[in-house]
């Protein structure tokens, strides 16, 4: 038992469950008889709403305790997901039967693929949405959501218990106390606070404490969060003023049009809720020197823009752009808000100028000469907890059982959010059931690259998903994010509908075999020409061309090789979307092949599990640098692998600790007669299922 | 691999390509009843695809025939499958698989014997590959074999090999031991034909002692003492890549990662921000021009490599100096065989001679000069031309034999003073007016003690301890990273996916930065945020 904040308040554990009869202490002292949750999520933003139904949908009995309900599923910010490498992260979030792709299906008013033209490995489906359709839609699913329980109340603080003596952490949380004093107790608990923890919000000098515009922040939480000892930064993010939609002359302006047909994000749906003629345009306009002017002008009256809190390399306001790219004139993409919405998102165009400065600033812009401002643009300043303190399955170092997902480590994004909240969610209810942790590598997933740059190397600005930032683009696409986590997300976290995981066996299945099939027909080249005329291929080459190099070509797809040779391939085009994916993988075969041999090589580093309870300061058998002990002390990375990118980390180092952990093995292995074979089995059957 | 049955996709491919083998054998009743056999045979007759659920049976009916003449073809043919299978499914960079890594294992320097070792699913592909033979040789016997680089066909030396089928073998994965020469242009020469067989690639520090920690097959000891001996490897290796990256090539390497990695980072911002934020016209064909660029100086870099392979093979030493001062005297004294002609006639020596010598423990190419004068006829000038050119070309170390300094280059010098015994024992002592020098007498022998301990000291200085490796086996490892670093630029092709297109600069920097250090994600980042105003 802990005493904490002091309000000399003495919180008792309650130990309800069977589970746990050796930790019972207070045995059948007058506990009292609270609610009882496994999972209580706080927050019902993105990284909320994942991490509750997922939790819920791995059987646990969830509690998503949220300020007010009717802002579940809010878009703070801009009206639209997805994009490059956000599209990737809602894909995946789908693969494991999480929300937001599904809502977005049904609440989009504008959907695109962005990057067509540059290759099926980098498409970004993105869709503007229906701010009001996509909270309704949410809220509609999380109501519905079975095991699911939704209550109003502000968190004020964790009710912490004797650590569980075979995990690492000083203290287990098991519940939380509401500001109005009640107590709920929970197994595992999510913090998705986003900007609330300590969130500040400026428009010019002025600044108020706030979560959101007109939502007030979490100032005890962050206290107690600070107090067990949690290292916390600061930064800082903003949005753009609102505009009046019948106040901007549309007419001048460059009209970006909905793609025809649309691709939907789920992996369920074939289409989407709305006709693409039925969907709204987006607007295209530009700065000018008289934008550059008002901001640079009026920097004294910019204190979000003036002060040394940690901003992103990137440029997020237009403030920024002006200072950092002088001269030049900049993108303002004019969203809608929602279908019958009254608001335009000038997307491009976040700021902190004081209000009738902002109003100034966008009537220089071309087509918004008499726009209105309707909401002022503002920063948002808050707490972050560096994500270096918690392990890959979101679960902090310090209190066990405590789990962290969305903004509060430091990303940017609903999508990131989300994504965070659905392995936060599978993870929290894994803890309960005690089964092992649900982790995605790098190699599996974009959701992986995010969570291992998060948890080995931290963050110093709102970290945001590129492609960029995955070493294994070409293998892990939009189009295959079911066969990469649906199986997995069915057998090891049990997250995934029977429905859904039928469907990506039935995908995988298919795939393989047509590879296999394509693979298995060969002509020459010039009876490939004669087949199929237009295909540029050289028939001086002698050697058998197999059918799967002829797809290659960018002129060639499945119907024209089917037309070719329809016995067998005509059955693969009967599937749309198999003969797509057939396309793609044929696309990117002769590096995958090579990827492979590499992501075997990654995937073997984090096979070796490093033992969590090291304390790397004061190890004696381990010469280490006291660099790289410092290093090692704060990441604490699970894996070798993970070991081996933090910066600093020699490869002398690594051979240490993997002395290290042969020793910790055949301790282990002397102890109990199984050793980690399950953990082997495992890892080969999930490279199994990645050599597609 | 060995044994395991190769999926049928494979088989497949086999087949098919046993087919053509087929197509090439005049029509006849054999390739009728040959095609029968693999129950294709109206697939074949029409050209069309094989029905693949038949294909798993045909190596085994192959080998059913009972007469003769048939028999012997078909056995060849069915040989010739089963070794397709066998090689599709051991071979260069089978799916699912570690890359195969190599490295020179016995410690580096002079040595009698030196061993190179292999770790991979590709080593037997490479010993097969390298030693020109259809089969391994038995496993764990000790087998003389004649090396050849696979693409020269040039012989390089007669070796012991050894074959570790995984798992009984050092790293639990198949390995192979080269137990060559040890003189470093045969180590060299193995490493460069390793390095260029596909699937292959240099070891990273530590890397064998990790495979084999994966396997289960080291014990505490081991590792104990092997973390000990990666550290000095580790440390060696980046003193060695220090000294080698403060030179030319370094600087070069450095110059054309800095023009990838711009390239790369322009294109991943194309891709990442491209459709979203307004980047400027013509990032895509800027990237084209440099990448371009940059394959013709690498593509131009590694042919001359190759060309002064020899050349560079040690440190050089020339001696210069005036005509009759003993030059060639003193070049045979050093490498104690007469390489030059003496003769008291001054211009005895009209070319540059060059002659690979150990000097100290330190190899070196020792180079014999016309000596330096004027007024003379064409032949000898032209000697005479040439021996400064070498002297400003790459000489590390200069003696100088006589009273006069040859050249005022930059290069070491070391002044040596012939003919001691002409001077009177009791004659003038040390000249002050001369820089300091070394007095020998190539006649007596005398002075040359003092001599070899200066030139220790100038060579030491130049190759460094040779404890820690000559240049020499770095360079393979240059060589193999430039290489391909060139072959993956050549599939950028940004026209077409520029997914596709940013992989070929990724694998290609990846090369480059093994080389000279540094290649994160964030450096990529960096140069986006800096270069382009993007985010919103």
């Amino acid at each position: 038992m802990f005493y904490l904040r002091g309000c000399g308040r003495w919180v008792a554990a309650s130990f309800t469950k069977q589970q746990f009869p050796l930790v019972r202490l207070s045995s059948d002292s007058a506990a009292p008889r609270t609610p009882h949750f496994d999972v209580i999520v706080i927050g019902g933003g993105h990284a909320g709403t994942e991490a509750a139904t997922a939790a819920a949908r791995c059987g646990s009995r969830t509690l998503l305790l949220t300020h007010r309900v009717d802002t579940i599923g809010q878009m703070s910010c801009n009206p639209s997901f997805g994009g490059i490498g956000k599209g990737h992260l809602m894909r995946e979030v789908d693969a494991l039967d999480g929300l937001c792709s599904r809502i977005c299906d049904q609440s989009g008013v504008h959907y695109k693929v962005l990057n067509r033209r540059k290759g099926p490995a980098v498409w970004g489906l993105r869709a503007q949405i229906d701010r009001k359709l996509y909270k309704q839609n949410m809220q509609k699913e999380i109501l519905n959501t079975p095991l699911l329980t939704v209550q109003e109340g502000a968190v004020e603080d964790l009710i912490l218990t004797e650590p569980e003596p075979e995990h690492t952490g000083k203290c287990r949380v098991s519940g939380v106390v509401l500001v109005d004093g009640s107590t709920v107790y929970a197994e595992s608990v999510i913090l998705t606070t986003g900007t609330f923890l300590r969130g500040m919000i400026v428009i010019g000098l002025e600044m108020h404490p706030a979560g959101r515009l007109g939502d007030q922040p979490s100032i005890g939480l962050a206290q107690t969060l600070e107090k067990l000892g949690f290292v916390v930064g600061r930064l800082k993010t903003g949005t753009p003023p609102r505009i009046a939609k019948d106040s901007i002359n549309f007419s001048i302006l460059n009209k970006q049009t909905p793609d025809n047909p649309s691709v939907p994000f789920s992996f369920t749906n074939e289409t989407v809720w709305i006709k693409p003629e039925d969907q709204l345009p987006c607007y295209l306009t530009y700065t000018n020197p008289r934008v550059d002017e008002i901001v640079l002008n009026n920097l004294h009256l910019n204190s979000h823009v003036k002060e040394t809190t940690r901003g992103p390399r990137y440029c997020p306001s237009i403030e920024s752009k002006v200072l950092r790219f002088p001269n030049r004139l900049h993108q303002v993409w004019l969203e809608p808000e929602g279908m019958d919405s009254d608001l335009i998102y000038p997307q491009g165009l976040s700021m902190t100028l004081p209000t009738e400065l902002q109003e100034k600033m966008i009537t220089c812009i071309r087509g918004l000469e008499k726009a209105k401002v309707i909401q002022p643009g503002y920063g948002v300043q808050y707490d972050y907890l560096d994500p270096r303190q918690i392990t890959p399955s979101l679960e902090t170092h310090l209190v066990q059982r405590l789990f962290f997902a969305g903004q509060i480590n430091g990303t940017t994004g609903y999508e990131e959010a989300a994504a965070q909240g659905v392995i936060a969610g599978i993870n929290a209810s894994l803890r309960v059931s005690r089964k092992p942790p649900f982790v995605v590598s790098r190699t599996e997933g974009y959701i992986g690259v995010l969570i291992d740059d998060l948890t080995t190397l931290g963050t110093s600005e709102p970290y945001r998903m590129f492609t960029s930032r995955v070493e294994f683009r070409l293998s892990l696409r939009p189009d295959n994010a079911d066969i990469r986590l649906t199986l997995r997300g069915y057998k090891d976290a049990g997250c995934v509908s029977q429905q859904r995981y039928e469907g990506a066996c039935w995908m995988k299945s298919s795939l393989e075999e047509g590879i296999s099939v394509l693979k298995s027909i060969e002509f020459s080249s010039s009876k490939w020409k004669n087949l199929i005329p237009e295909v540029s291929i050289s028939t001086s080459r002698s050697l058998p061309v197999r059918a799967l190099d002829v797809l290659k070509y960018e002129e060639v797809d499945m119907d024209s090789l089917a037309k070719a040779v329809p016995e067998p391939l005509k059955k693969y085009t009967k599937c749309r979307e198999l003969a797509e994916r057939l396309k793609i993988e044929a696309t990117y075969e002769s590096v995958l092949f090579h990827q492979l041999q590499e992501i075997k090589g990654v995937q073997q580093d984090e096979a070796l599990q490093l033992p969590k309870d090291i304390d790397y300061l004061t190890i004696r058998d381990v010469s280490l640098s006291h660099e790289v002990r410092e290093k090692l002390h704060f990441s604490r990375p699970q894996t070798i692998g993970a070991a081996s990118r933090i910066p600093g980390v020699t490869p002398a180092a690594i051979i240490n600790l993997l002395r290290f952990v042969k020793t910790t093995q055949q301790r282990q292995a002397a102890m109990n007669e199984s050793p980690k074979t399950d953990q082997c089995l495992r890892n080969a059957d999930r490279l199994q299922e990645r050599q597609l | 691999m060995r044994n395991s049955k190769p999926p049928l996709a494979v088989i497949c491919t086999a087949l098919c390509q046993a087919r053509s083998v087929l197509s090439s054998i005049p029509y006849s009743y054999c390739q009728s009843r040959c095609a029968r056999t693999l129950k294709i045979r109206s697939h074949v007759a029409r050209g069309t695809t094989f029905r693949y659920t038949h294909l798993h049976r045909a190596p085994a009916s192959l080998s059913t025939l009972h007469q003769p003449m048939e028999a012997k073809i078909f056995r060849w043919w069915a040989g010739r499958i089963l070794r397709l299978c066998t090689r599709r499914s051991s071979g260069a960079a089978a799916p699912g698989s570690g890359a195969t890594i190599f490295a020179l294992s016995s410690g580096q320097g002079r040595c009698g014997i030196a061993v190179i070792r292999t770790s991979g699913p590709s080593s037997g592909h490479a010993l097969r590959i390298l030693t020109a033979a259809r089969d391994l040789p038995p496993a764990r016997h000790a087998s003389l074999r004649l090396l050849s680089d696979p693409r020269s066909g040039e012989p390089l030396d007669r070796a012991l090999v050894l074959w570790f089928p995984g798992p009984r073998s050092f790293t639990g994965e198949d390995c192979v031991e080269f137990h060559v020469h040890g003189g470093p242009a045969v180590v060299s020469g193995v490493l460069q034909a390793l390095g260029s067989v596909p699937g292959l690639r240099p070891a990273e520090a530590g890397e064998f002692t990790r495979r084999a920690f994966a396997n289960g097959k080291l014990n505490l000891t081991e590792v104990e003492g092997l973390a000990d001996l990666i550290h000095a490897e580790t440390e060696a290796q980046r003193r060695q890549a220090l000294r080698q990256l403060d030179g030319e090539l370094g600087h070069l390497c450095r110059g054309w990662a800095e023009t990838l990695t711009k390239a790369l980072a322009h294109v991943e911002a194309y891709i990442d921000f491209g459709e979203d934020d307004n980047l400027e016209e013509g990032v895509l064909e800027q990237a084209d021009i440099e990448v371009r660029a940059l394959e013709v100086a690498l593509g131009a870099h590694l042919r001359d490599a190759r060309r002064g392979q020899r050349l560079r093979s040690g440190a050089h030493v020339v001696v210069t100096g005036p005509p009759n001062a003993g030059k060639s005297s003193l070049v045979n004294l050093l490498s104690r065989k007469p390489v030059s002609i003496v003769s008291p006639e001054p211009g005895t020596t009209r070319d540059v001679l060059e002659t690979p010598v150990d000097l100290a423990g330190f190899p070196v190419l020792l180079s014999d000069t016309a000596g330096l004068r004027e007024g003379v006829g064409p032949v000898e000038q032209e000697g005479v031309r040439r021996a400064r050119e070498s002297c400003n070309f790459l000489a590390t170390v200069v003696a100088s034999v006589g009273a006069q300094s040859p050249s005022d280059s930059s290069q070491r010098l070391l002044l040596v003073l012939n003919k001691s015994d002409l001077l009177s024992p009791e004659g003038p002592g040390p000249r002050p007016d001369l820089p300091p020098h070394l007095l020998l007498s190539c006649l007596t022998g005398e002075g040359l003690d003092g001599l070899l301990e200066a030139l220790r000291k100038e060579l030491a200085a130049v190759c460094g301890d040779p404890s820690t490796g000559s240049p020499l086996l770095t360079r393979a490892r240059h060589q193999h990273h430039l290489q391909g670093c060139l072959d993956a630029l050549s599939h950028y092709k940004p026209s077409k996916d520029l997914a596709l297109a940013a992989e070929a600069l990724r694998v290609a920097r990846g090369h480059l930065t093994r080389l000279t250090g540094g290649g994160g994600t964030e450096e990529i980042l960096d140069i986006i945020f800096r270069d382009f105003c993007v985010g919103k």
